[in-house]
């Protein structure tokens, strides 16, 4: 049995359920990897792979301390690095949950059966009941967390708020609700929503923004997308809770992995139109196959729609991502007309 | 390959969507099949070829509803409700034998479509598009063996708003997450047996005759497995991996006991007849072939087996399921599915494959990494240790199954050679 208190539970998808992380009394914190040794991955994991998936283990590898590692069975990227962990970076906990793509009757079952597992596995291992209460807490906690961070990025631009994101993913929540907004922002330029998976805030998102675009959105797994959540879980019982829970996470804003595409384009347009932006970055990792194939579907839908969209691929380090200056300068000037 | 040549000068400078919806094409390639001339590698291959021209036909010609499905659906689901299963996979693979691919990866990379997604998928997306597929009624995936299904035949749900419904295999097989696997399938037969127009009850009956027939395909499969354990030179590798089609798609049909029942009798008698077990007075090294292999040439195989070596097993082209129960086609079904080595994790996959490495003898193993299969790129490194720590040398090839212009012979060649060296 372990104590849990001030132990950290590493987490990578956007989908993990943080709350019960909280509730079983771990430090729930986002690796977002280590993008300067990427190439280190290349003894573990094949060079045409998530590089986040590959910056993630090798932060992984260089981690000696005690920790519980959690990964969401989202992708074939996600799956092989909970793999590649369990033989490499010992862990004293660690977890996979499936996570459903179709958020229907079915789906929500599997993702219930997936948090009680969850529950079972995490009581098992620090000896202590979860209580409704401490569901509670930590849902609440949570919501101040996401009220705050919107609180907070008010009027910001995109890459601030990128890196607001990260500190909320990263932080201790009681941390995190202690920063305070910095100044406000006078943000110009040419409003444009950001969409796609990961992306590296002072790599390929800074240098959009160097090309006078302002980012009033950004619909990405490390900017807003999980904060922009729909109603609340709650429950009488600790079972009610849960599944309520489970509804919440199946009734986000959702990523390409999920199969409603329908809706999380009409989402993006919603999101567009709300912002009033003019355009659309459209920009991911390489190698995530989840965007690879939404890509002309959201092309497509957004075209017929008359909305300008500019297609940009990221490997995370963005040491070359200079070279896609031409490309944004001339969207840009389009733009501009 | 005789037989695809012959059916490539016919008709390849006329190919047109209208043409693969005319009764002219698939009725000269059938009577190409039967005619005496015809001399396959094995009697079974007829059978095979027979009842995917047959298929075909009646999948363009929609004279059934037409049912995509990804490689992983249980084929037996549909066939109980004589329905027509079309495996697009397997499709990219003939487009890709019959020199076909290029034309329609190009179409998909100019649908926006990245050339960093598997090639199988970007044939199909150029193919459909260009109406070389047929259209699906409904499409039907599984989340596994890779996320490339789901997200692939979303583009026909999507543009062309055809249902799509996916079954999800949980991660962990346990009593719990097998239920809720066997009522994912109840509620897609509930909607196969609407298609076919059968009453409900009259489905359940035709379902668990499947299983029947199922279970018989089975049995003879077990039969070839156990002739190649005994005479491993039989039947070569780049064959044995053209039955993959037959494995996916024929389980529940008559068709597939034909097939394997075929096979194993023709073994039998090339078995008696001597069989061939030397190259050059010396036994041949035993290869294991992990994942698939370039549809469009052989030429790996004919060097392997010009240097003292052959594919004697595959991992992908064997039976993983244990017999079903048809009096339970739900469980029993859902216990098949989960039960493929290729759901769950990289140690199950590994463990499978050193329990094969035992059973073939094996004196060493290639792993064939397409472009852009994520799901065994992704763990090549960890049975990589595994075969190491038995003794077996592996070999990591990098390559393409369907894109003939990616194809890099001279490099695969050095590797190849290297490789028969550690043997
Ligand atoms: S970016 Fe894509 S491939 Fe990478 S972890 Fe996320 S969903 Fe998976
Ligand atoms: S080759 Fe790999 S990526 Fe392509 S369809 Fe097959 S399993 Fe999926």
């Amino acid at each position: 049995m372990v104590d849990p208190s001030g132990f950290e539970a590493f987490w990578f998808c956007a989908y993990t359920p943080l709350e019960i992380l909280d509730a079983a009394g771990f430090t729930p914190r986002r690796l977002l990897g280590d993008k300067d040794g990427l190439e280190e991955a290349d003894s573990y994991l094949h060079p045409a792979f998530c590089p986040y998936v590959r910056a993630c283990l090798v932060e992984g590898l260089k981690n000696p301390t005690a920790h519980a590692a959690i990964f969401v069975n989202a992708c074939d990227g996600m799956r092989r690095l909970h793999d590649a962990w369990k033989r490499l970076c010992g862990s004293d906990f660690i977890h996979l949950l499936d996570f459903p793509r179709r958020n229907d009757i079915h789906g929500l079952r599997t993702f219930q059966q997936s948090l009680s597992l969850l529950i079972d596995e995490l009581e098992k291992f620090t000896g202590k009941r979860i209580t409704l209460e401490d569901l509670r807490n930590a849902v609440n906690l949570r919501k101040e967390v996401r009220r705050h961070f919107h609180d907070l990025s008010q009027g910001s631009p995109g890459s601030e708020r990128l890196k607001l994101a990260q500190k909320a993913q990263q932080l201790d929540p009681e941390e995190f609700l202690k920063l305070r907004a910095e100044k406000p922002w006078q943000a110009e330029g040419i409003p444009l929503v950001i969409t796609g998976n990961l992306l590296n805030p002072s790599g390929l998102v800074a240098l959009v923004e160097e090309h006078g675009v302002l980012l009033v959105g950004s619909d990405l797994c490390n900017g807003e997308r999980p904060f922009m959540v729909e109603g609340e879980a709650t429950g009488d019982t600790r079972e009610e809770l849960i599944s309520s829970l489970a509804e919440q996470y199946l009734r986000r804003r959702h990523c390409a992995r999920m199969s409603d595409a329908k809706r999380r384009h009409n989402q993006l347009l919603h999101l567009i139109r709300e912002r009033e932006a003019r355009g659309v970055i459209y920009a991911s990792l390489k190698f995530c196959d989840s965007y690879i194939y939404d890509y002309p579907l959201a092309e497509k839908f957004l075209g017929n729609e008359g909305i300008p969209l500019l297609r940009l691929e990221s490997d995370y380090q963005d040491g070359h991502a200079g070279q896609l200056s031409t490309r944004i300068e001339a969207f840009v000037e389009m733009l501009r007309g | 390959m005789e037989l695809l040549e012959s059916l490539k000068d016919r008709f390849l400078d006329r190919l047109s969507p209208g043409l693969m919806r005319s009764a002219l094409l698939w009725q000269s390639a059938e009577g190409l099949v039967r005619s005496p001339l015809n001399r396959p590698g094995w009697k079974a291959d007829n059978v095979s070829l027979l009842y995917f021209l047959r298929y075909s036909r009646l999948a363009f010609q929609q004279k059934k509803p037409v049912i995509w499905a990804s490689l992983l659906f249980p084929s037996e689901l549909i066939h109980a409700g004589g329905l027509i299963p079309f495996y697009p996979e397997m499709a990219a693979a003939v487009i890709s034998r019959l020199g076909l691919a290029s034309r329609f990866l190009e179409k998909a990379a100019e649908e926006g479509l990245s050339s960093d997604a598997c090639s199988f998928h970007r044939v199909i997306w150029g193919s459909y598009s260009e109406g070389f597929m047929p259209e699906p009624q409904l499409i039907a995936t599984v989340n596994y063996l890779c996320d490339s299904a789901p997200l692939s035949f979303l583009r026909v749900s999507v543009l062309d708003n055809i249902p799509c419904r996916i079954l999800e295999v949980p991660f962990e097989e346990n009593e719990e997450s097998i239920i809720n696997l066997a009522s994912q399938i109840e509620e897609l037969a509930i909607l196969l047996a609407k298609l076919s127009g059968k009453r409900w009850e009259d489905y359940l009956k035709d379902l668990r005759e499947t299983l029947v027939l199922s279970n018989r395909a089975r049995e003879h499969l077990l039969e070839v497995e156990n002739m190649r354990r005994n005479f491993p030179y039989l039947l070569d590798g780049k064959d044995a991996l053209g039955h993959l089609s037959v494995l996916a798609s024929m389980f529940g049909h008559p068709s597939a006991i034909e097939f394997y029942k075929k096979l194993a009798k023709e073994m039998k008698e090339r078995a008696n007849e001597g069989g061939c077990t030397l190259s050059q007075g010396k036994p041949y090294r035993h290869i294991l072939w992990m994942h698939l292999k370039p549809y469009y040439s052989d030429s790996i195989f004919t060097y392997l087996k010009e240097h003292g070596a052959r594919v004697v097993c595959e991992e992908y082209n064997r039976c993983y399921w244990e017999e079903m129960d048809p009096s339970r086609p739900f469980i029993s079904l859902a216990q098949k599915l989960a039960s493929h080595f290729g759901i769950g994790p990289s140690e199950k996959r590994t463990n499978n494959i050193l329990r094969l490495v035992k059973d073939h003898r094996i004196d060493g193993a290639i792993h064939f990494n397409h472009w852009g299969c994520r799901q065994s790129t992704g763990s090549t490194l960890q049975i990589k240790q595994a075969l190491k720590e038995e003794g077996i040398p592996f070999l990591s090839l990098e390559g393409e199954c369907i894109d003939e212009r990616e194809y890099q012979e001279g490099q695969i060649r050095t590797r190849l050679e290297a490789f028969l060296e550690s043997l």
